[in-house]
């Protein structure tokens, strides 16, 4: 099953290379610019990965990511930035970044990244089944 | 013990340090749009060996962006080039509107960031014996400022004239910004440097006004 990632950059020549090399790894990517985009996009289709670069027009990566974090919890969000300060990707993390890597990446890190946000984000789906399930069992009664 | 320009120079080390770090990022974004490509190419021949035929078009524009970003990189590493050497040079006589042109350009980036588009009212060249590092940071002053209060879309426009032995340097901002706000900031942090430069500061509705002497007194 291939992961499916949203891919939110400034810089669209990134944004077309990037995405071309993610479909030849057979990863599903949805690509955008805007920030404000990324919200909608975000909010209507289920992505294993979101990997969002930290500074931006319009709204700055970490006010996306609280946006993002907000519409869902369990968004697996990777920082990817030009310059990744101690200070930034400590604020990254505490609001609930999964990852941050620095500019230029390597592929195949980034790849395995986004393969570890998928596992964690079938663990979480499985759990919040499971919590369902219990709490269904518990009020019903069969 | 400090002097006024020591004060001036520790302001000035703020903003070195300002664009610097922007400079930083613009060009670690030609880079990885350099890596991806070589990247990509790296792909494609993987792909070509295991039967895949290697489109030459595709080989083209993957060589002209490549192309494209080197030269966005060198453009950038020449106006650091420019700016490191600025930051030493002594009072000396400069076109105004160069000075405009050269600080828009450094804070390009940040400005697009915030949504702010600066513009540069036309007219004849406006000499004036300055250090060009210190008009220029005080130019990036009322900029950062701008910044700090703006929310979303808006717009300033530089402009010069003279008047006697004075220029006259005007910051046009578009509607609804707390000019106020930004000449209170701009006295605030950037008092030693209004007094480097001897400049008095005038605040209109929608204009901040720099007066600032051709060649400064002794």
């Amino acid at each position: 099953m291939s992961e499916k990632v949203l891919l939110i950059d400034d810089e669209k020549d990134f944004l077309e290379v990037m995405s071309e090399r993610m479909k030849n790894r057979d990863i599903d990517v949805t690509t955008t610019s805007s920030a404000k985009d990324a919200l909608g996009l975000a909010a209507s289709g289920s992505y294993d990965a979101i990997i969002l670069d930290l500074q931006m027009p319009e709204m700055d990566g970490l006010q996306t990511l609280e946006k993002l974090k907000a519409i869902n919890p369990d968004l697996q969000i990777i920082l990817l930035t030009g310059h990744a300060t101690v200070e930034k990707g400590v604020q990254a993390m505490k609001l609930g970044a999964s990852d941050v890597m620095e500019k230029p990446a390597d592929i195949q890190v980034l790849t395995e990244k986004i393969k570890k946000a998928h596992a964690r984000k079938i663990i979480l789906v499985e759990k919040e089944t499971e919590a369902k399930i219990r709490s269904i069992l518990s009020t019903k009664a069969w | 013990m400090h002097n006024e320009d020591d004060t001036a120079d520790t302001l000035g080390l703020h903003f070195f340090g300002n664009m610097t770090a922007s400079i930083s990022h613009e060009i670690k974004n030609a880079l990885a749009i350099i890596n991806e490509n070589g990247g990509l190419l790296g792909d494609l021949v993987l792909l070509m060996e295991k039967g895949r035929p290697l489109d030459p078009e595709r080989l083209k524009t993957m060589s002209g962006n490549i192309r494209r970003q080197v030269q966005r990189a060198d453009d950038i590493i020449r106006r650091l080039n420019r700016f490191a050497h600025s930051a030493h040079e002594p009072a000396t006589s400069i076109d105004v509107r160069e000075i405009f042109d050269f600080t828009t350009a450094l804070a390009a980036r940040l400005a697009t960031m915030k949504g702010v588009t600066m513009t540069i009212a036309p007219g004849p060249p406006v000499q004036m014996e300055v250090r060009p590092f210190q008009l220029e940071n005080l130019l990036w002053l009322c900029l950062k400022h701008l910044f700090v209060v703006t929310e979303g879309s808006q717009s300033v426009e530089f402009a010069v004239a003279e008047s006697g032995a004075d220029i006259l340097i005007s910051l046009r901002f578009g509607t609804d910004l707390p000019v106020a706000e930004i000449g209170a900031r701009v006295a605030r942090e950037g008092q030693p440097l209004l007094a480097a430069l001897q400049a008095k500061m005038q605040i209109d509705t929608s204009v901040l006004q720099l007066k600032i002497p051709k060649k400064l007194e002794d």
